[in-house]
C-alpha cells in the first residue's frame, strides 16, 4: 500500500509541485492544507504517514503546527520544507519535532531521498 | 532528473502576483504603522515569492526578493527604521518582482537585479549593524531520559558536502542520537551548528548511552546526507546532564475555514455563456410549443417551466460565482494614492469603507482605471498643497474617501475628496472657449450640469497639465467606461470643501432591458438605461432647417438622427405620425427616429466577436425568443461615426 502523505503549504503552485513530485514516486497524496491551523486539523483527521510542512504560512506557522502534531501524535513524521535562509528556523523546527527537512528549490529525488530515507524504506 | 517547470506557470504567475500585490499593499500600510502583524505579512509575502521563483529556475527573481525578505525582517525588530526612502525601495523591489513575474509570463528572459540587489544589501548592512541580527531560535535540542546504565561512546557524523543546509542536517542527526542518551562535548559547538558553520561538514560529539553500539550506529540509518564516520565506546562513564525542561507547546489559534477552489475566469465566462444559451433555448422551446395541437400543449408547457426555473437559478449560481470583492480592485489604491501624493508633494490620506461589496468580475475588470483616474484627479487638481491648506484652516493631510455601498440591484460608488473643489463657472468658460457651448448654452447650465463639462473632451480647469493627470484624456473617458458598463457619474463639488464623484454601478452585466424598435424590416435593441423618454409626434412638430430636423423639448431643441439612415437600412414607408426617443448622446440630447416601438424585453447581452466588434455602434447582440437575433446599438458611438 502506497503512503499517505498529507502536504502543507500556503502556495497551490507548491503544493502542486510537491503533489507531484510524491505521485512520481509512488506516495498517494491523501489531503492538503493551506496553513498551520488547517494542517493540525487535517492531521488529525487523516493520520497520514508523513506530512510536508511550509514554515511560514498564515493563521500559524509550521514550527506552531508541527509542535501540536507532534503532541497530539508522537510517532507522526513531519518534513519541513525549508528555503534559503531559513536554517535556524529549520532548526526550530527540530526541535519542536520535525523529523526531517527539505530544501527549495525541490528537486524531486532529492526529496524522495529524504522522505524514503526517514520512513526507513531503504 | 530535473523538475519540468513549464507546466506550474500559469500558477506562478497567478499566485506570484497576488502575492505582491499583497506584499505591495502591506508595505504601503507599513509605513503608517510598522506593527509586527504587518511585518510579518510582508515578510510572508516575500518569502513566497522567493520560494516559488526559485522552485521556477527564476534564480534572479528569488535573489531579490531573498534581499528584500531580509531587509524586512530586520525591520521586524524595529518598526522605526521604516522610513520614506527605505520604503520608496522596497517598493521598486516589489515593482521589480512584478516586473519580473511579466516577463515570466511572456516567456522573456528575467535579467539580474545587480543595483538593486546592492541597494538592498546595503541598507540592511546599514540597519542590522545598528539593531543587531535578529536572534532566532533559542531552544536546545530536547532529550529522552537515560535508563540502565549508560556508557560512553565518541562519534563521529560527516554531513555530505551537497547538503545544502548543513546546520539543520546536523541538528536532524543530533536529535536521533539524543533519543539514545546525552549528547556531550561537541564540535563544533551549538551555537556554531546554529549559524550553520561546520567546518568540513565533520560533527563529533560523545554520547552517554545505555544503548549498544549496534542501535547507536543505528540511529542514522533514517537521515539523508549524513555518514557515521565512527562510533568508539569510550572507558569512563560520566554524569549525565540535567534534562531541560520540554517545551511547552502554545495555544490554538482562530481559523479560516472557507473552503475555495481557482477557476479560470475563462471557464466561468464558458458557463455563464452556456447558461445564456440554455435560457434561449428554452424560450425557443416555449415558443414552439405555441404552434403545436392543444392537448400536448399543457404538458410541454409544464416541462418547459421546470425548465425555466432550473436554468434561472442555474444562472443565479453562475452569476453568484463570479461575484467578486471589490476590494480586489481597491486594495492596489493605497500605493497609487502614496505615490501620486509623493510626486506632487501632497500628504494624502486614503480610506476605503465598503470593499467587501461583490460586483460581476466583468464590471470590476473594467473599473479600476476609470476609479484610478478619479483618484489622480483628486490628488492632482483637488488636493491642495500643504501650504494652501494651512492657509485655508484645513489639516495638512489631504483625505480621500472611496465609500461602497449596496443599494438593491446596483452599487454606489463615492470618491470624495476635501480638496479646493471644482470651478463650475470656469469650466464653462473652458467649455464655450473650445467652441463646445454656446455662451447662451452655458448660461442655462445648472451647477450640476456644468460640473460635467469636465466630462466633454479637452475640458480641464488644470492650471498645468501634470505628468499625472490633466492631459486632456480623462474624465470623458472615464465617463464613456462607465457607461460602457452601464453605470453613470456624478458630480458634486463645493467650492474650498471638496468634490464627490458618485458612481452608480449595476451589479451584473450581461442582463440588459432593451428597448425593441424596428427600422424597415428590422428590429435593433437599445438599452432601456438609455432611453430618457419616447414620445410620438406628427411630422409637423419637426422644425426644420435645410436637411436636419429638430425636436422642440423641455431641454431645448433635440437635433433628430434618423435610425434607418444612422444604420443605412431601407426604411418603411414613413408614417405622418412615429416614434421618436430621447437619449443621452456625446453632445448632449438626441432624438432618434424609428419606425415602430415594439415593446420591452428583458435579454441575455452576447457580446460582439471578432470581426463584428470591430463595427461602431453596434454594443452586443441577444437572440429573442422567436430565435431572432438582435443587436443592441451604443447610440452615442453610432452618431459620433
Amino acid at each position: 500500500m502506497p503512503k499517505r502523505v498529507l502536504v502543507v503549504d500556503d502556495a497551490i503552485f507548491m503544493r502542486n509541485m510537491i503533489k507531484d513530485i510524491f505521485a512520481s514516486g509512488g506516495f498517494e497524496v491523501v489531503g492538503e492544507a493551506s496553513n498551520g491551523v488547517e494542517a493540525v486539523e487535517k492531521h488529525k483527521q487523516l493520520r497520514p504517514d508523513l506530512t510536508t510542512m511550509d514554515i511560514v504560512m498564515p493563521f500559524k506557522s509550521g514550527i506552531d503546527a508541527t509542535r501540536e502534531i507532534i503532541k497530539q501524535d508522537e510517532h507522526a513524521v513531519v518534513i519541513m520544507c525549508s528555503a534559503l535562509g531559513q536554517e535556524s528556523l529549520v532548526m526550530e523546527a527540530i526541535e519542536a519535532g520535525a523529523s526531517d527537512f527539505i530544501v527549495k528549490p525541490f528537486r524531486a529525488e532529492d526529496v524522495l531521498a529524504v522522505v524514503k530515507k526517514v520512513l526507513g524504506e531503504n | 532528473m530535473s523538475t519540468d517547470t513549464s507546466k506550474y506557470l500559469g500558477l506562478f504567475v497567478s499566485e506570484a502576483t497576488e502575492h505582491l500585490e499583497a506584499l505591495t499593499a502591506d508595505l504601503v500600510q507599513l509605513e503608517k504603522d510598522p506593527s509586527r502583524q504587518a511585518v510579518e505579512s510582508t515578510f510572508r509575502h516575500a518569502h513566497s515569492i522567493k520560494g516559488m521563483a526559485a522552485s521556477m529556475g527564476f534564480e534572479a527573481t528569488a535573489a531579490l526578493a531573498h534581499r528584500l525578505e531580509d531587509l524586512i525582517q530586520l525591520v521586524q525588530g524595529d518598526g522605526s527604521q521604516l522610513t520614506r526612502e527605505l520604503g520608496d525601495l522596497l517598493l521598486s523591489a516589489a515593482d521589480a518582482l512584478l516586473a519580473d513575474v511579466r516577463c515570466a509570463e511572456k516567456g522573456e528572459p528575467i535579467a539580474t537585479h545587480h543595483e538593486l540587489e546592492a541597494k538592498l544589501s546595503a541598507q540592511w548592512s546599514l540597519l542590522s549593524s545598528a539593531s543587531g541580527r535578529p536572534n532566532l531560535g533559542q531552544a536546545t535540542p530536547s532529550r529522552l531520559p537515560r535508563v540502565g546504565p549508560a556508557r560512553r561512546f565518541a562519534v563521529r557524523v560527516q554531513i555530505a558536502p551537497s547538503c545544502q543546509q548543513p546546520g539543520a542536517r546536523a541538528f536532524v542527526a543530533l536529535k536521533r542520537f539524543s533519543k539514545l542518551g546525552d549528547i556531550l562535548e561537541l564540535k563544533p559547538a551549538m551555537q556554531d551548528l546554529r549559524s550553520g558553520s561546520i567546518p568540513d561538514g565533520v560533527l563529533s560529539f560523545e554520547l552517554e548511552s545505555p544503548a549498544d553500539e549496534q542501535a547507536i550506529r543505528g540511529a542514522l540509518s533514517s537521515v539523508a546526507e549524513v555518514e557515521l564516520s565512527s562510533v568508539v565506546p569510550l572507558k569512563k562513564p560520566l554524569q549525565g546532564q540535567q534534562r531541560p525542561a520540554p517545551i511547552s507547546p502554545p495555544a490554538a489559534n482562530g481559523s479560516d475555514n472557507s473552503r475555495t477552489v481557482r477557476i479560470k475566469t475563462e471557464l466561468l465566462d464558458y458557463f455563464l455563456d452556456t447558461v445564456g444559451e440554455l435560457s434561449l433555448a428554452t424560450a425557443q422551446i416555449r415558443e414552439i410549443g405555441k404552434t403545436l395541437p392543444a392537448p400536448v400543449q399543457p404538458s410541454l408547457e409544464e416541462g418547459v417551466g421546470r425548465l425555466h426555473g432550473l436554468v434561472k437559478d442555474l444562472h443565479d449560481k453562475v452569476m453568484s460565482a463570479r461575484m467578486t470583492p471589490l476590494s480586489t480592485v481597491t486594495d492596489r489604491l493605497p500605493r497609487a494614492v502614496r505615490d501620486l501624493a509623493r510626486r506632487r508633494d501632497r500628504s494624502v490620506e486614503l480610506a476605503v469603507s465598503g470593499a467587501e461589496v461583490e460586483l460581476d468580475r466583468t464590471i470590476l475588470d473594467n473599473l479600476s482605471e476609470p476609479i484610478l483616474h478619479i483618484l489622480r484627479n483628486c490628488v492632482d487638481h483637488g488636493i491642495e498643497s500643504p501650504d494652501e491648506r494651512r492657509a485655508a484652516n484645513k489639516s495638512e493631510m489631504g483625505r480621500v474617501a472611496i465609500s461602497v455601498r449596496r443599494e438593491r440591484d446596483r452599487v454606489s460608488l463615492e470618491i470624495e475628496d476635501d480638496g479646493r473643489g471644482m470651478d463650475a463657472p470656469k469650466l464653462k468658460l473652458a467649455a464655450v472657449a473650445k467652441g463646445l457651448l454656446s455662451a447662451d448654452a452655458a448660461e442655462r447650465l445648472s451647477e450640476k450640469e456644468a460640473l460635467m463639462l469636465c466630462c466633454l473632451p479637452g475640458v480641464s480647469t488644470a492650471k498645468d497639465v501634470s505628468e499625472i493627470s490633466g492631459r486632456g484624456v480623462g474624465m470623458d473617458a472615464v465617463k464613456r467606461a462607465l457607461e460602457e458598463l452601464g453605470g453613470t457619474l456624478e458630480i458634486h463639488s463645493q467650492t474650498g470643501l471638496g468634490t464627490r464623484f458618485t458612481l452608480q454601478l449595476p451589479l451584473t452585466v450581461s442582463m440588459v432591458n432593451l428597448m425593441l424598435v424596428a427600422v424597415g424590416r428590422e428590429i435593433v435593441g437599445l438599452p432601456v438605461a438609455k432611453v430618457l423618454s419616447a414620445l410620438e409626434l406628427p411630422a409637423s412638430e419637426i422644425l426644420k432647417n435645410g436637411e436636419a430636423g429638430f425636436l422642440p423639448h423641455s431641454k431645448g431643441l433635440l437635433p433628430v438622427h434618423q435610425l434607418s439612415q444612422l444604420l443605412g437600412f431601407p426604411s418603411g414607408d414613413t408614417p405622418t405620425t412615429r416614434p421618436y426617443l430621447v437619449m443621452e448622446g456625446d453632445q448632449g440630447r438626441v432624438a432618434l427616429a424609428v419606425d415602430r416601438l415594439l415593446g420591452q424585453e428583458e435579454a441575455v447581452l452576447k457580446t460582439l466577436t471578432r470581426p463584428l466588434d470591430l463595427v461602431p455602434g453596434l454594443a452586443g447582440v441577444t437572440i429573442l425568443g422567436t430565435g431572432r437575433p438582435v443587436f443592441i446599438l451604443d447610440v452615442p458611438r453610432l452618431i459620433a461615426t
